[in-house]
């Protein structure tokens, strides 16, 4: 257990023995939130008194014998585009500042139920897009393994909260890499699940075609927790799959001896070349998963750039329509990052968004081909380790592909995790990526390639 | 599709969509259109009339009657 900052799983293993108190778990959290808040700007809206409120009723309903189960008495944070009920929800605008929803989205309804304690409302980009602002009623999120740096977005507080241990887990939004990015910057595990898999009712719109629910938190096992939570259909959704929900812990420990992992060299070496830190990473990766019995293959799909392509034209089309009212109308109320994304829906033509629906199509079929006899396919999460928060490009759509949107493309689930240190000191990260609803593969071996190694022994050293 | 875009061309596709920018945002616009234009000539691949859309979809069992 890195320092006093317990995993999900070890901190609902102690609750069970009622070795751990929740209430103390949460002051704990609070503490930390007290201590690093200025520096981390992770939150925009703290449910400090509602959070020992729900501690103590998880405390109380644990030792008179009615546990809900493992994230019961867990202090969590929901990313600001998340509807709470009677809690500001503001997506980070100014547009929605004084806006209090009058029910929970799906997603929030559900971790409630599984008995977890919300701390707060994690800082997010202005809906989900145009990265880090400082034209917004709240600043970014700064990254906690040094704070000059960024987190990536746009589940950015949420990134930071659960690397600094302000919450063991959170929820976070995915529509090109919002979740993964995050996590790969911040140094934790966050799984965008398959297409459908955990309901958006409730969730402000990025690009409705693209948008994925998950969990982010320190480890894998942890994701597999939350998401037996998340997962299951939802008639508030319409996107919402009907597949039954299988035990996301079954495959934990049972390690990746005999399993197939593609690699897609090219989309990391060729089409988009990380940093030697991250290079590093991934080749020390496979070592160890060949080194554990894994059989590793090499995957060859479309360049990086035609998935950037097929992604970027259906996201700027879709937020542009979700979002078209307020641009016509209030289009100086939103941050300057995201006036300038959203003037993007005027070059984007009906025929253009068509083509990219067909060739998305295509792009599907083809990563189905690939991964025909492999369990999971393997790239970098990101580019190289976090760069200063001040020196984002706006237009880094155009600049550098994303290693992230290919999978929202495809509606695959993808997971990332931290693969070591780069040159800065900053964590590196990997991707995995298994077939449709096989997110338990996909938490077995992140899981097994976490336990093969020491990255999750490490924590910011702020936060010591 | 051009890699560039005229003033007129560019006034007439923010006439369309509703929105009113400023002259410094309009020429932001018109420096990214070829990243634009780029993106679009990358979906557009030799492909048959017949070749559908992502979400072409069946009726669910509410479409049907079958969960009522």
């Amino acid at each position: 257990m890195p320092g006093t900052i317990p995993t999900i799983a070890e901190a609902a293993k102690l609750i069970a023995a009622k070795q751990l108190s929740p209430v103390e778990l949460t002051q704990a959290c609070l503490d930390r939130v007290h201590k690093l808040e200025d520096r981390l700007h992770a939150f925009v809206h703290l449910t400090e008194e509602r959070a020992l409120a729900e501690a103590r009723a998880a405390e109380a309903a644990i030792m008179a014998g009615r546990p809900k189960g493992p994230l019961h008495g867990i202090p969590i944070g929901l990313k600001d585009i998340v509807d709470t009920k009677g809690i500001p929800t503001t997506c980070g605008s100014k547009i929605l500042q004084d806006n209090i929803p009058d029910s929970d989205a799906t997603c929030a309804e559900k971790l409630a139920h599984a008995g977890t304690v919300l701390v707060g409302k994690t800082t997010t980009h202005e809906f989900a897009d145009g990265g880090p602002s400082f034209d917004l009623p709240k600043p970014p999120a700064r990254n906690p393994w040094n704070t000059d740096h960024f987190t990536a977005g746009s589940s950015s507080g949420t990134g930071a909260a659960i690397a600094a241990g302000l919450v063991l887990g959170g929820i976070g939004t995915d529509t090109g890499g919002s979740i993964r990015g995050p996590a790969a910057l911040c140094g934790i595990a966050g799984i965008k699940p398959t297409y459908g898999l955990v309901s958006r009712a409730g969730v402000a719109p990025a690009a409705f075609s693209l948008d994925h629910i998950g969990p982010m938190a320190w480890t894998a096992e942890d994701c597999a927790l939350m998401l037996q939570a998340l997962a299951g259909p939802d008639p508030r959704d319409p996107a919402s799959a009907t597949q039954p929900v299988p035990d996301y812990t079954a495959l934990l420990g049972a390690g990746v001896k005999g399993l197939k992992i593609g690699v897609i060299h090219h989309f990391h070496e060729i089409d988009c070349k990380v940093s030697a830190g991250t290079q590093r990473g991934i080749d020390a990766a496979i070592g160890t998963f060949r080194e554990l019995g894994a059989e590793i293959r090499e995957v060859q799909l479309s360049p990086l750039p035609d998935w950037q392509a097929c992604g970027s034209l259906i996201s700027i089309t879709e937020r542009a329509a979700a979002y078209d009212e307020w641009a016509k109308t209030r289009l100086g109320d939103f941050g300057e990052r995201v006036q300038r994304r959203l003037m993007l829906g005027a070059l984007v033509s009906g025929v253009d968004y068509v083509q990219a629906v067909r060739r998305r199509r295509e792009l599907r079929a083809e990563l189905q081909a690939a991964m025909a006899g492999l369990d999971v396919v393997l790239t970098a999460a990101a580019p190289g380790e976090a760069p200063k928060i001040d020196n984002v490009p706006i237009w880094d759509l155009f600049e550098r592909p994303s290693f992230t949107i290919p999978f929202n493309v495809a509606g695959y689930p993808a997971i990332s995790i931290c693969s070591g240190y780069g040159e800065g000191g900053l964590p590196v990260a990997i991707q995995l990526v298994a077939k449709p609803f096989q997110e338990p593969t996909l938490f077995r071996v992140a899981d097994a390639f976490e336990k093969a190694t020491p990255h999750r022994n490490t924590r910011p050293a702020l936060v010591a | 599709m051009p890699a560039e875009i005229s003033d007129e061309a560019l006034d007439f596709l923010l006439a369309r969509s509703g929105l009113a920018l400023t002259p410094a945002q309009k020429a932001e616009l018109k420096s990214i259109y070829a990243g634009i234009a780029g993106m679009a000539e990358r979906v557009r691949k030799p492909r048959g009339p017949m070749a559908e859309l992502a979400h072409v979809y069946n009726f669910s069992p509410t479409d049907l009657g079958e969960d009522l």
